[in-house]
């Protein structure tokens, strides 16, 4: 059936859609984490014909250009920790000298040879992906997709033609893109999706945004030897997080030489001979190669066609649903960064494996939002899990318990670098919970990830106090963390404004 | 209120804590006193008690030894120097008033050893706590101004009862060893309140009879110098990897073997200062010397004798070279940690994680290495896949392996070069020939024989659950009783000791689910159980495994792979194994050790969102089984190609 609606678009528009006959039991807008999880898990329940379309793929999303892989593989995640990888050498490379090794001053890094070898990588992760969605009888379509009715979608070829078809469910996983603030000269300016993709790797580089993928790019370009400034509105980055972590991250990325600018914003950006002008609302200037706005991301719900059809959007653009991924129309659904809810692709894949298992594995299944862990690719890197001592004393109704370890890395005592990792548990006095953890030091994402599961089921203070570390390990101080730093009265509730 | 069950058995305190800081000639007050602060911790509730306990009862209200703030420091410098498993962590400062004790004379000790009275305590009483707000600082004063009245106190409260004047000890612990289990059990035994002396023999990076330094084998001779000879060996893959992601070198990256050698003998020096900084802070006296059982209480150290309550004996363990032909030209790990020059080609006897980490640190620092096992393959004990694995990404990173290969003798050319005969052949052009064929506790001439002290075959000390030897006032822990020879576990046994001893809280180790790492390159994690014992153990097992090229990798253009698998009970649905071979291996695990530990199950794994992109996410989207073990031998397998490939989409 869908074979035949490829051959003859035309054939779909006369094929009404009739109770039950349906050319499709999904369509899928969007081939990202999301959507490619939820149509392949959908065949895998048993939907018979589902249906899914991506924009041509490009390294730099648009209106019109996507990819195969979504964000994550091709503008997000996966280019964004190649570079990491990229840079992180940096500061290795010096580290070794007093390990013994004998290196030259200055390191030779090409920047476009890491370039080729990362867009050879997301192409390949491109074809990976493709073949997934054929492997489990997914027919792709190539162009842009909009919902015409509750049953209904449209797909725009390359080539201009337009393709209709009927579809039982229809979702929508479009995602997400970058958002720049409207400031005079802002077309001077970048976003991540061409930082990704830069010609030349920038000498001296300017970001704007406290968020993480601001604090990543400053940590790659620093890494790879650039000079960078980063402007940011609150008195530290990443807001959110546990605030002292916060601290650690902001000391951490000046001790490894980036400029920082808290309380700053930027006012105009104008083209000189040099490079770009860029003007503060504190009247300084500074002159830049790249000046990256990392100031946010909207939803990819404007071309989608939502209003005519009735699907809520938020004031944001994203789609309003239930617990359960659907919108206010039955039959439309959505998941992943569209609907703007915890933007991860660990959680896109949630909601689209829960989306299947709900609309065809007849298991109405809702994604769980407690403990889910996260990794800024700082360098070095933070992690955490549950709650931060803000939220955790937020949510208090008895005593809190911190503790927390700063401590010179092993690998430190030899190369002599001064940073410090630092780990952090928040313990429930009273039931001896463990509510959150969180770690800013090398391989923090690595390590995080089986206290999650500790977290997410509930693990107490004795039961990590009861495992035996792994040593000599970073990991192990998570077990070995026996005073408590300090203990706050979660009725009193101290109020910060970082 | 709630039944607290305090047993009375171990506690042979020869000294009664001074509830606040009297002058010593005021024990009648300070006996008084506490009682005081018995009957108000108590309150209203009648305490059923038989009565001639009565004069003994004491409810000493103790507060750890050292200032909170020293602490602190301490665990900074420690920290600084990445102990991470610290051999000491401050005293828990916050909760600085430990529950109440019963303190009992030697011959109510005897009488109520091994019995057990339910008491009905309140765990936080008002009173109680509003005493310790009265108190002044007492505790920042001297230590001998308090140990004194104690004394005093005890031989006191003995007359009063008309029994045999005690023994006076010099020490209530006296340990032998200070390596990562005698500092541990040392420090928090002097924190519950016992008076405490260590020996340890002079500090010297190889160990002997004669030489051995406060730290032990982990901080001089173990993990800490191995671990920073394995981050400076990875550094020469790191320069491999880097050219894929862009980074060039004019030439290839020269290593000076001598400037680590420096900076890492400097980095023993600062850790063994803060070892002795510790056991200072900590109020336990550091006597340097070679100790030696005299009798059940008694400890000779270079002719000086000391007497003590309890002794410990964490002596720890040496390699050990089998007797053959030319054996004095062969190095063990103490030397080949501390190497004048770099091999240009060594040769590495033995299978197990000491030799495949040599043989990782000096392959990566390009000598030439080859490794000689008995058996057919690498790390007897671990999981069969892992075994194989390793091996595998070794042989790529260019090691050579000899297997079923057993030496017969070394022997010295007129250059200078030696080579090793084997049952199969003779191997030429050695520098270094290493043997990493096992170790052996260090019992030899401590006088345990004649003592009484039972010892088993292979040299290691006998004991129980609790770490008691043969002999009642007699104690070991660590490698010297070859349980799990691990620092963490000695860290263990030290602290279960000091409990046991000093806090009137009986405790075992824990010896399920002790996670462990090898140092290899790439390192090996894992927790639990192996798929070999799991199936004998369980029966039905389900197993996950993934054997993936990392991201890195496939920038990098290396051969490097990640291995990881899941046991499950398919019973119990709970996860009772975990392995890693790859990058991050030991790091990773950690975290997955709770777990197993808490004794999570494979739903729990799977409910927990994975870190996205991390190379620990796959353990927790590993959706479908490799294989099924049921009862039947025959197996099922379900392999998935296609999940694996989906990189968690």
């Amino acid at each position: 059936m869908a074979r035949k609606m490829l051959i003859d678009g035309e054939l779909s528009q006369t094929n009404e859609a009739e109770e039950g006959h349906f050319d499709f039991d999904l369509f899928v807008i969007g081939a990202g984490s999301g959507g490619v999880r939820a149509s392949r898990f959908s065949t895998n329940f048993g939907a018979k014909k589902v249906g899914i379309c991506e924009l041509p793929f490009h390294p730099i999303s648009s209106e019109v250009i996507g990819g195969v892989g979504g964000t994550c593989v091709i503008r997000g995640c996966v280019p964004k920790k190649i570079l990491v990888y990229g840079a992180s050498f940096g500061g290795e490379l010096e580290d070794a000298r007093n390990y013994g090794w004998e290196l030259k001053e200055n390191l030779d890094f090409n920047w476009k040879k890491l370039l080729k070898k990362k867009t050879d990588e997301i192409l390949r992760l491109n074809g990976i992906y493709k073949r997934l969605l054929s492997n489990a009888g997914v027919k792709l379509y190539e162009g842009e997709g909009r919902v015409v009715g509750p049953n209904e979608v449209e797909v725009t070829q390359l080539d201009g033609t337009k393709l209709r078809y009927s579809a039982k469910h229809i979702l929508i996983a479009t995602g997400s893109r970058a958002h720049s603030p409207a400031i005079p000269g802002q077309e001077l300016a970048i976003t991540s999706d061409e930082a990704l993709s830069l010609e030349e790797m920038p000498k001296r580089a300017v970001v704007l945004g406290g968020g993480y993928i601001a604090v990543e790019f400053a940590s790659i370009w620093r890494g790879m030897g650039a000079s960078v400034d980063l402007f940011f509105r609150k008195e530290l980055p990443l807001r959110g997080f546990d605030d002292e972590m916060r601290a650690v991250v902001a000391r951490n990325l000046e001790g490894r030489g980036i400029n920082m600018h808290p309380r700053k914003n930027l006012t105009e950006l104008i083209k000189t001979e040099d490079g770009i002008k860029v003007r503060t609302d504190h009247g300084e200037e500074l002159v830049a190669d790249v000046v990256l706005f990392a100031t946010g991301r909207i939803p990819n719900s404007k071309r989608l066609n939502l209003e005519a059809v009735g699907v809520e959007v938020d004031k944001m653009g994203a789609i309003k649903v239930n617990e359960h991924s659907q919108t206010n129309i039955p039959s439309i659904w959505a998941i992943g960064d569209v609907t703007n809810r915890m933007n991860l692709t660990p959680v896109a894949l949630m909601e689209g494996t829960c989306f299947a298992k709900t609309v065809f594995g007849g298991e109405p299944t809702k994604p769980d939002y407690d403990h889910i862990p996260c990794a800024v690719f700082s360098i070095p890197p933070l992690s955490v899990v549950g709650l931060s001592e803000e939220q955790a004393i937020e949510q208090a109704t008895g005593d809190i318990l911190v503790f927390t370890s700063s401590f010179n890395p092993m690998r430190n005592t030899i190369s002599g670098r001064q940073e410090k990792t630092v780990m952090k548990l928040v313990v429930d006095a009273d039931t001896d919970k463990v509510l959150g953890a969180s770690m800013c030091g090398p391989d923090a994402p690595e390590i995080m990830q089986g206290i999650a599961i500790a977290l997410k089921c509930g693990a107490t203070k004795a039961q990590f106090d009861s495992t035996v570390g792994i040593h000599p390990s970073a990991a192990e101080e998570f077990v070995t963390m026996r005073s408590v730093s300090r203990r706050v009265d979660g009725a009193k509730k101290p109020k910060t404004s970082m | 209120m709630r039944p607290v069950n305090l047993t009375l058995t171990l506690r042979l305190s020869n000294r009664i804590e001074v509830p606040t800081p009297q002058p010593a000639s005021h024990n009648r007050q300070s006996h008084h006193g506490s009682r005081q602060i018995r009957y108000a911790l108590f309150g209203p509730s009648p305490l059923i008690f038989p009565a001639y306990s009565y004069s003994f009862l004491y409810f000493p209200h103790r507060i750890e030894t050292p200032v909170a703030g020293v602490a602190q420091n301490l665990q900074s410098l420690l920290k600084a120097s990445t102990l991470p498993a610290s051999p000491d962590s401050p005293p828990m400062a916050a909760t600085s008033l430990t529950a109440p004790k019963l303190t009992f004379s030697p011959t109510l000790q005897s009488l109520y050893r091994n019995l057990t009275i339910p008491i009905p305590l309140s765990s936080s009483s008002p009173s109680f706590l509003s005493l310790r707000k009265t108190l002044p600082s007492h505790h920042s004063r001297s230590f001998s101004l308090f140990q004194q009245p104690r004394r005093q106190f005890t031989a006191r409260a003995d007359s009063d009862n008309g029994t045999e004047s005690p023994r006076q000890y010099d020490f209530d612990l006296f340990t032998i060893g200070a390596g990562s289990g005698g500092v541990r059990a040392s420090r928090f035994a002097a924190n519950f309140g016992a008076s405490v002396a260590i020996c340890e023999l002079p500090f010297a990076t190889i160990s002997s009879d004669t030489a051995g330094g406060v730290g032990g084998t982990c901080v001089l001779r173990g993990c800490v110098p191995k671990k920073l000879l394995v981050y400076a060996s990875k550094y020469a893959h790191e320069f491999d990897e880097s050219n894929g992601f862009g980074w060039k070198y004019e030439s290839e990256p020269k290593h000076d073997w001598s400037t680590l050698m420096a900076n890492k003998n400097a980095e023993l020096q600062r850790l063994t200062g803060i070892y002795k900084n510790i056991l200072k802070n900590a109020n336990v006296s550091l006597i340097e010397g070679r100790g030696k059982i005299v009798d059940p209480h008694t400890v000779n150290v270079d002719g000086k004798i000391y007497t003590a309550r309890h002794i410990l004996v964490s002596v720890g363990g040496r390699p050990f070279i089998p007797d053959i032909p030319g054996k004095e030209y062969a190095i063990d790990s103490d030397a080949a940690l501390d190497l004048p020059s770099q091999p240009k080609k060594i040769a590495i006897v033995g299978g197990g994680y000491i030799a495949l980490e040599f043989a990782g640190i000096f392959n990566s620092l390009k000598s030439e290495v080859h490794v000689f096992i008995r058996q057919k393959k690498v790390l007897r004990g671990f999981d069969e896949e892992v075994r194989d694995f390793v091996s595998e990404q070794m042989s790529l990173r260019g090691i050579e392996f000899h297997t079923e290969e057993s030496p017969q003798a070394i022997v010295k050319s007129g250059d200078g070069s030696l080579s090793l005969k084997t049952n199969k052949g003779t191997v030429e052009g050695f520098s270094h020939i290493m043997f990493a064929t096992g170790r052996k506790p260090n019992t030899k001439n401590l006088g345990l024989e004649n003592v009484g002290v039972k010892i088993a075959k292979n040299g290691a000390i006998e004991v129980d659950e609790y770490s008691r030897t043969a002999v009642p006032s007699i104690w070991a822990v660590g490698d010297v009783t070859d349980r799990i020879n691990l620092t963490p576990v000695a860290l263990m046994e030290g602290m279960a000791l000091a409990k046991t001893l000093f806090k009137d809280e009986p405790s075992k180790p824990d010896y399920r689910a002790v996670p462990a790492a090898v140092f290899c390159q790439p390192p090996i994690g894992n927790v639990g159980l192996t798929e070999e014992q799991a199936i004998n153990e369980y029966g039905d097992v389900d197993i996950y495994t993934s054997n993936f090229r990392p991201l890195k990798a496939t920038l990098s253009g290396l051969p490097d792979r990640v291995f990881m698998k899941l046991l499950v009970c398919a019973k119990s649905e709970k996860v009772i194994g975990l392995h890693m071979c790859g990058e991050d291996a030991p790091e990773i695990v950690q975290g997955f050790a709770v777990a197993i530990k808490a004794g999570l199950t494979k739903a729990d794994f799977d409910a927990t969102v994975g870190i996205h992109p991390t190379a620990a996410e796959e353990f927790v989207t590993m959706r479908t089984p490799t294989r099924k073990i049921r009862g039947n031998p025959k197996s099922e397998e379900t392999k998935d190609q296609e999940t694996k490939a989906a990189a968690g989409v």
